[in-house]
């Protein structure tokens, strides 16, 4: 599959109080961004577990996107801390195991961020199309 | 093991224990068991685990304190083990003031073996220390591998993997009524190899928690090299969180409460 | 207070794994490898994890069950054994003794099978009685008795992992003998290459380092092929032939019409894998056969074996460590169970009954009057109840309503009994036709030795006390007595040393001496060390037998009204007829209900959508099962796992058997699939 046709599917985890909103400013806003991803509305950012984000990964997905409020602004006050523990952690896991740490993004998006949720989009849709099918997913094809 | 036996004996003739959790050599094999003051005449049978059977012991308290909530007991423990201990404290599985270590110091062939960085308990009863071994020399060979060689080794091993489940079953650590290997929806069910992120979600599981005794990768069946993942896991909870596994004065565990700032920031894309 | 760790040996496949019970204060709580076991050194398959799960399981049979028009109602023991002992005295008078055949069991300790098979000899006078060997490796015994002149693995699974070169067919390694997977996976990180020939894509087939898809049934054609190419290489070992072998013309003169291009045909394997294979095979310093039953459950099964003997003794491969023809047992005891003389055909120890020394030897034993004919095998016992020549059958711990092939038919026989007596630990297919239920103790509540594979005759510890109150042991003689032939004995340990000193390859062995890490047979004599690997300067038999065989296709082929092959097997996480493993929360979790393997295109073609149920019949019957869609299976090849007694596949399967050992065809049969209305 040449670069050109290799569609990427991306996983979006986002919370329910500032990113998702975000995404929805976006829309309203009629911000143009790849159709790539699939959207999971979560209630804080701080829900999602990494397994969740392997489990995507071991289903097939280039790329895996959280989304939460800024830090100081989670709706339950703290629950971004573990978020941001959690992603740290397995980033640098998933590079220790050459499981291409790169698919997985953190962004802090608030509900008044439509522009920033589509550039976000956008950027992480590219870097994923450049990066080309998942490792995982070759491997399991193969 | 003079020494041993003579703490032991005391411990459970004054009545400070209900039992002593150590070893004994039956039908020739050297297997855990239960001292009591009922049998004290087996104390003279007691013995420390040959490094070759060594057993979770740890694990085992853990049924026997709950059957016996009242009850206090005195156990064999290793550095591992007892960094076991210290953890299963802090995650509520056992009462400090019920246990009782009688500690072992490991031999420096064994902390080689292990690239154990404390291989000795709090309080030694048998044994000399060693030197201890500060790098995993495993760890750092894995993380010289460029990113796609890693993947290729890693991904080799998992898929050997015959999903008997011995690693979570052997570890001490391993103490959760409903296990995230079995969950229904988040791993997959009813063929080998198991979900290629088996290992990984383990691995995830084990950080902050893993007390590097090693039984894992010695049962595994498909020689995957366990221990070195959960090292690494460890070394970057250490390195993220500053949370040293298994030490009594290390605090709660990362995981377990949300901290009063967000220390870390997002990577860039 | 108590906890204790009781050390013992695993039930379910024949590696026989060592582990501890943890058991506190009378209950076994759990289960855990243990280090110092010999076969398995710390590791265990999932199912071994397991194992406390089914022991203390609510379902477990606790009083004996007598069943009055059509009803079971509890009884005594002392009500259960009258009545059963009155109904078998009742057909021995009306019919003959002949009239009642014994079906045993691979999974029950030696000292139970060695009284059960003494019990029907000796109070009936014939040699009617046998066990599920037959249905899986009985082609074993006698191929490689006729072949060497000893039907067992010939090395220890320690050994394969200095191996060069191992070959491994008709075996799911990591599913049905997973720690043994574990030293094919150390031969291989050693350096070993690892060869697999099935016609599915199995985990080890995956992890080979080549992996060739046989047509199903073609094993014949495939070996011949091997040899063809390596005599006609020059690679064969010459002196070994000469000095350890005979009739090795006959043989070349068979291989010489199976050149690569021809076997390519049958077999579907590419002609440079052929040649591959034959030349990592041959040209390795050490190469080992491992197989187990994609090997025996063919009506070639008996040539299967046999070839697999020729191959190895072409190229010396044999009677050195690391090498060898190695078939793992599927059960904990079928070793032990074939060595203890539960065979229609031999007395302990392989001592064939058609020899009147060996009738003579165990009537002076056992003071009574026993028959030098051949009794009938497990399917010649189904046919005979058909006839109406047997009336009454005596199973013990076994299931045939489930594990024998045609189950249909097996199933209308055991209705048309007059008498059905059966022990065991749960209730089954078999125990609801049964009219006397009779419960057992299971293997943790019990002291006896298994018999593993690599002829590892091992300590059984007992954990708990018999949850029915009684030892198999105590039952059997009990029985026994009351239909007139008085036996009794104190202790497992007492039948064990009776057992050995009638059994040459058991004479030096008691349990003291197995205590530490059990004895491989032969161990003759009381300071034997016991035997790794057998045939070492002089093959059991004194030269090993060369057999010409030729290929034939297995009995039943796909055709416009049963288009596909039905190849059937085991899952990882159940055991045989899934009685034990079904009950563990664990093992049920990774596999609930049957499915049926089935490729890609065969799918798309039927329209099948994975997970939907669909119909699946043969001559002999329709089971329902779920699709599962994968490249395990080529197209036009389908698999169908065997434990799922709602849905047995046993109802599908083929009852052909081979002609030698009437083993059924259990791989091969032709099927239809359709979506379920
Ligand atoms: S011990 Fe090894 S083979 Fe068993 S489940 Fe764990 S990783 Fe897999
Ligand atoms: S490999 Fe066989 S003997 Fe070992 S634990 Fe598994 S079923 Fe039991
Ligand atoms: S609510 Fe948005 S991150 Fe917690």
């Amino acid at each position: 599959m040449s670069d050109q046709e290799f569609e990427p599917k991306i996983l979006g985890f986002f919370c329910n109080w500032c990113t998702y909103a975000g995404a929805d400013l976006a829309g309203v806003s009629r911000l143009q961004y790849p159709s790539n991803i699939r959207v999971i509305r979560v209630m804080c950012s701080g829900t999602v577990s990494p397994h969740h984000v392997l489990k995507a990964f071991q289903k097939g997905a280039d790329g895996v996107l959280i989304g939460g409020c800024h830090i100081g602004d989670c709706h339950y006050l703290r629950g971004n801390y573990m978020t941001i523990k959690r992603v740290r952690f397995l980033q640098d896991l998933l590079k220790f195991t050459g499981f291409e740490p790169g698919r997985l993004h953190l962004e802090w998006i608030s509900a008044a961020e439509g522009p920033k949720f589509a550039q976000t989009v956008r950027d992480f849709t590219e870097k994923i199309r450049k990066m080309g099918p998942a490792r995982l997913k070759s491997a399991r094809a193969a | 093991m003079d020494k041993l036996r003579a703490k032991v004996r005391t411990l459970l003739s004054e009545g400070q224990v209900a039992g002593y959790l150590g070893y004994l050599i039956k039908d020739s094999h050297p297997l855990p068991h239960l001292f009591t003051p009922e049998n004290l005449e087996e104390v003279d049978q007691a013995v420390v685990a040959p490094d070759n059977a060594r057993y979770p012991l740890d694990k085992l308290l853990i049924p026997l304190a709950e059957r016996y909530p009242e009850a206090a007991f005195a156990i064999q423990v290793r550095g591992c083990d007892e960094r076991g201990l210290n953890e299963l404290y802090k995650w509520g599985q056992l009462d400090p003031e019920k246990v009782v270590p009688v500690g072992v110091a490991c031999t420096q062939e064994q902390a080689d073996y292990c690239e154990c960085p404390g291989p000795w308990a709090s309080v030694v009863d048998y044994g000399e220390k060693c030197q201890p071994v500060a790098k995993s020399l495993r760890v750092e060979q894995v993380a010289t591998l460029a990113e796609e060689d890693a993947f290729q080794e890693w991904l080799g091993a998992f898929k050997r993997c015959i999903k008997c489940y011995g690693c979570r079953d052997v570890c001490p650590m391993c103490f959760c009524k409903d296990c995230s290997l079995e969950h229904e929806d988040l791993m997959s069910t009813g063929q080998l190899p198991p979900d290629s992120i088996f290992q990984l979600v383990r691995a995830i599981h084990m950080a902050g928690r893993c007390i590097d005794c090693g039984l894992c990768e010695e049962t595994c069946p498909a020689g995957i090299p366990l221990r070195v993942l959960y090292k690494k896991a460890n070394a970057l909870v250490k390195d993220l969180f500053d949370y040293e596994t298994g030490s009594p004065t290390a605090g709660p565990s990362p995981w377990k409460m949300l901290g009063e700032e967000a220390t870390l920031e997002t990577k860039p894309m | 207070m108590e906890l204790r760790a009781v050390l013992t040996t695993c039930p379910y496949c024949g590696v026989g794994c060592n582990f501890i019970f943890e058991v506190l204060d009378g209950k076994i709580i759990n289960t855990m490898a243990a280090k110092t076991g010999p076969s398995n050194a710390g590791s265990l398959c999932i199912k071994g994890w397991s194992v406390h799960e089914f022991i203390q399981h609510k379902d477990r049979l606790t009083k004996p069950l007598i069943r009055r028009d059509g009803v079971f109602k509890e009884a005594t023991w002392d009500e259960a054994y009258d009545y059963a002992a009155s109904e078998l005295l009742r057909l021995k008078d009306t019919y003959g003794p002949e009239s009642v055949a014994f079906v045993g069991s691979a999974r029950c300790p030696n000292e139970e099978t060695y009284i059960f098979q003494k019990f029907a000899r000796a109070a009936f006078g014939h040699n009617h009685v046998d066990h599920c060997a037959r249905l899986c490796h009985a082609p074993t015994v006698a191929g490689l008795a006729v072949s060497f002149g000893s039907g067992a693995m010939t090395n220890s699974f320690a050994e394969l992992e200095h191996a060069n070169c191992i070959l491994v067919i008709g075996s799911n390694t990591t599913v049905s003998h997973p720690i043994a997977a574990k030293r094919l996976m150390k031969a291989q990180a050693n350096g070993a290459k690892l060869m697999v020939a099935d016609p599915r894509k199995t985990q080890i087939a995956q992890l080979a380092d080549l992996h060739v898809q046989q047509n199903l049934g073609t094993d014949v054609a495939l070996i011949n092929g091997l040899m063809h190419v390596i005599y006609k290489n020059g690679w064969h070992n010459r002196a070994f032939i000469e000095e350890r072998t005979e009739n090795f013309p006959a043989l070349a003169e068979m291989i010489e019409q199976f050149p690569p291009e021809r076997v390519s045909q049958i077999t579907g394997v590419s002609v440079p894998d052929i040649e591959k294979m034959a030349a990592w095979y041959a040209k390795s310093q050490d190469s080992a056969i491992v197989y187990v039953l994609g090997i025996t459950q063919h009506t070639t099964g008996v040539d299967n074996v046999k070839s697999l003997a020729n191959l190895a003794m072409l190229c010396g491969h044999i009677g050195r460590p690391s090498t060898g023809v190695n078939p793992i047992r599927g059960q904990n005891n079928v070793q032990g169970a074939c060595d203890m003389g539960c065979l229609p055909n031999a007395f302990p120890g392989y001592q064939y009954v058609n020899v009147p020394e060996n009738v003579a030897k165990f009537e002076k034993a056992w003071n009574a009057k026993l028959s030098g004919t051949p009794g009938l095998t497990m399917v010649e016992q189904v046919e005979a109840v058909h006839e109406g020549k047997v009336k009454g059958l005596v199973v013990f711990g076994a299931n045939p309503v489930v594990s024998y092939p045609n189950a249909n038919r097996v199933q209308k026989g055991l209705e048309a009994l007059e008498f059905l007596l059966v022990l065991d630990i749960f209730p089954t297919p078999t125990t609801a036709l049964a009219h006397v239920v009779l419960p057992g103790a299971s293997f943790a509540e019990t002291c006896g030795t298994f018999a593993s594979s690599e002829r590892r005759v091992q300590l059984v510890r007992e954990a708990i006390p018999p949850i029915p109150g009684k030892y198999n042991w105590e039952i059997i003689p009990e029985l026994s007595t009351r239909v007139g032939y008085p036996m009794k004995y104190a202790s497992a340990a007492e039948i064990f040393d009776e057992m050995a000193s009638l059994t040459p390859a058991y004479g030096g062995m008691s349990f003291p001496r197995l205590e530490a890490e059990g004895l491989c047979w032969p161990c003759p004599t009381p300071n034997h060390p016991g035997t790794k690997y057998l045939h070492k300067d002089k093959f059991t038999r004194g030269l090993g037998l060369f057999q010409a065989i030729d290929f034939r296709p297995p009995a039943e082929a796909p055709d416009d009204d049963y288009p596909f092959w039905l190849t059937t097997g085991q899952i990882f996480s159940h055991y045989l007829t899934g009685t034990m493993t079904r009950r563990c929360p664990t093992l049920h979790h990774e596999n609930p209900e049957v499915f049926v393997e089935i490729n890609p295109q065969d799918a798309a073609r039927l329209e099948i959508e994975a997970g939907e149920k669909i119909r699946a019949s043969s001559r002999r019957g329709t089971i329902e099962v779920k699709a599962r869609i994968t490249e395990t299976v080529k197209p036009g090849v389908v698999f169908i796992p065997m434990h799922f007694l709602e849905n047995a596949a046993n109802r599908l399967t083929n009852a052909a058997l081979d002609p030698i050992t009437k083993t059924p065809e259990y791989k091969v049969c032709a099927i239809n699939l359709a979506k379920a209305a």
